[in-house]
């Protein structure tokens, strides 16, 4: 799909602002402070899954403003043209207007506009936790089918709940709770399982999508190769009940797929402590490359690109690989520094103190 | 500015009911402040009434007015052989909407949801046992809601009645009457196909 034409109305600095979009890549450029990041947040904001800065709804909202309004028209890949219109209000709910219809839940959005969102902090995704590693493969298989979304919200509502009963047992368990524990238990041991198969097959798909990106990106060729290493093994359910002396010690729940790690090697050497910066830059770029490819093979969509500031921290060999393994269609980049030279923006929009303006490319 | 003591009272009162938050709280005080004094009375009364004389069923834990048992367990026309259980006395009124159901029914009075303190206590599940146990039930029939916290009721209640040899049925969630295919959600329709019923089984072949 495509974003037409997009119009902000105290949307985090900007008062009022309107800009098309051509097809191809725009460069938005200006100085720091001036707007840029808060311009493509927008876009990805209406994209359903909320700011990728992890601002909450109140930050979004122009100081001195009761709300924030984002207006699009976005071209769909079949060549329909939908209209997508957001309020966040300071109080009460944000309204979502979908062609003008109401809808009810933000992810009703992931079904008109995807993004694949590249920005400097997805460093973590190769350096932080392992949480951050499972938010990954989670989204892709969340833009992949709604059914992975609302499988992963029950897990993780499971365990809510499972926790919660963990620690209202107080270390000790009755026949009563030993009864309700088990009902928790085969809830999550049959979502849990669900998950973690769904996980490996994505990831499965992904890892030679990854492998093809990181060479491209890294100008070499490196083996990239990813494993998933699962909490448990057997039955989630037996291991449920093999773990649950010590859950019920420590009040939390030590096995199931919010245990579970992705490793990535690079020649057989684990990225996260073995890597140079260099290769973990190009590393988190051809993670966010895979899961936009993985969309894209699946053929549910084409998403936007926008890379938030990439390229102030690529030489400039990287910058034109990078630039290269981008897939086609519309891009949107957002840069402080000039341009690398090898991109060759169709449009160009300057950004100062929350204002835009067209420049001839 | 701050209320007086008065009005702050009221405003606290109305902000513990649910669904209602601080800004409600003061906008249905102020609106009560400005009504004419009947309209406060009326209402005042009506709490008054309901409390004294609403009570809930000593079998069924539905509500009941004047009584020691609700309308429906009174009725002596109804199946008594068949118990619907539900989460909440409103869903009791749904379903006797259908005019579907000629059972009684027994209402738990929540969900099982640990993050909410709700378990087995304070669920009416050992009052539906021992009704099982007293009374000639023949069908358990679960009307709990199909979210996660109503399937994980239903379950704990098929373990709780596993013993007692009583049939246990779950109603079944699918699409909704009237509607198109194409806009049920995917949820709902996976659901609908995993439910499917067998419209012919193929193996009646004529001789």
């Amino acid at each position: 799909m495509k974003i037409r034409s997009l119009s902000l109305t105290d949307w985090r600095s900007y008062r009022s602002a309107e800009v098309s979009f051509g097809d191809g890549l725009t460069a938005v450029v200006g100085d720091n402070g001036q707007g840029k990041t808060n311009l493509i947040e927008s876009i990805a904001w209406i994209s359903g899954t909320g700011s990728f800065r992890g601002a909450s709804d109140d930050a979004l909202i122009r100081l001195g403003a009761d709300a924030a309004v984002i207006r699009s028209t976005i071209e769909a890949d079949d060549g329909r043209e939908e209209l997508v219109e957001v309020e966040i209000p300071r109080v009460g709910r944000n309204r979502i207007l979908i062609n003008r219809q109401r809808a009810t839940r933000s992810s009703e959005l992931l079904g008109v506009v995807q993004v694949t969102v590249f920005s400097p902090d997805d460093l973590e995704l190769v350096k932080g936790g392992p949480s951050l590693r499972r938010g990954w493969i989670d989204a892709a298989l969340a833009a992949h089918h709604p059914r992975n979304a609302a499988l992963r919200g029950e897990v993780e509502r499971v365990l809510k709940q499972r926790n919660a009963l963990l620690r209202s047992v107080h270390g000790r368990l009755d026949a009563d709770a030993e009864f309700t524990l088990d009902v928790w238990d085969s809830k999550l041991a049959d979502a849990g399982e669900r998950l973690r198969t769904a996980r490996r097959a994505m990831l499965n798909e992904m890892t030679p999508i990854l492998a093809t990106a990181y060479d491209a990106v890294a100008q070499q060729v490196a083996m990239v190769e990813c494993h998933y290493e699962s909490s448990w093994s057997g039955p989630l359910a037996n291991a449920l009940l093999t773990s649950r002396e010590l859950d019920i010690r420590r009040g939390i729940t030590t096995v199931g797929p919010h245990r579970d790690e992705i490793h990535v090697t690079i020649a057989g050497a684990p990225a996260r402590t073995h890597a140079s910066q260099g290769e973990q830059r190009s590393l988190a770029l051809a993670l966010r490359l895979a899961a936009d490819g993985v969309v894209r093979t699946v053929g549910v969509a084409e998403p936007v690109l926008l890379l938030d500031d990439v390229f102030s921290e690529l030489d400039p060999n990287r910058a034109a690989a990078l630039l290269d393994a981008l897939p086609k269609g519309q891009r949107i980049l957002t840069t402080a520094a000039d341009l690398p030279s090898a991109a060759r923006p169709d449009q160009v929009i300057r950004v100062h103190n929350s204002a835009l303006t067209l420049e001839s490319p | 500015m701050s209320y007086s003591t008065t009005v702050q009272e009221l405003i606290d009162q109305l902000g513990r009911l649910p669904g209602i938050g601080p800004k409600s709280a003061q906008r249905v005080a102020f609106h009560l402040l400005k009504a004419p004094s009947e309209d406060a009375l009326r209402l005042s009364r009506a709490i008054i009434d309901a409390k004294e004389r609403v009570s809930f069923c000593s079998r069924c834990f539905n509500l009941s007015e004047g009584g020691d048992e609700c309308a429906i367990c009174l009725d002596s026309r109804r199946e008594t052989r068949m118990v619907c259980v539900v989460e909440d006395s409103q869903d009791i009124v749904a379903i006797e909407r259908t005019q579907e159901f000629r059972g009684r029914y027994h209402v738990l009075q929540g969900a099982f949801s640990p993050i909410d303190g709700v378990g087995v206590e304070q669920l009416r599940v050992k009052e539906l046992m021992s009704r099982v146990a007293d009374e000639d039930i023949e069908e358990i029939i679960v009307a709990t809601n199909p979210n996660l916290e109503g399937e994980a009721t239903a379950a704990l209640l098929v373990k709780y009645l596993k013993p007692m040899g009583v049939r246990v049925s779950r109603i079944a969630s699918g699409l909704p009457v009237g509607g198109d295919l194409e806009y049920a959600d995917e949820l709902t329709l996976g659901r609908a196909l995993e439910g499917r019923t067998v419209l012919d089984t193929g193996n009646d072949s004529q001789p």
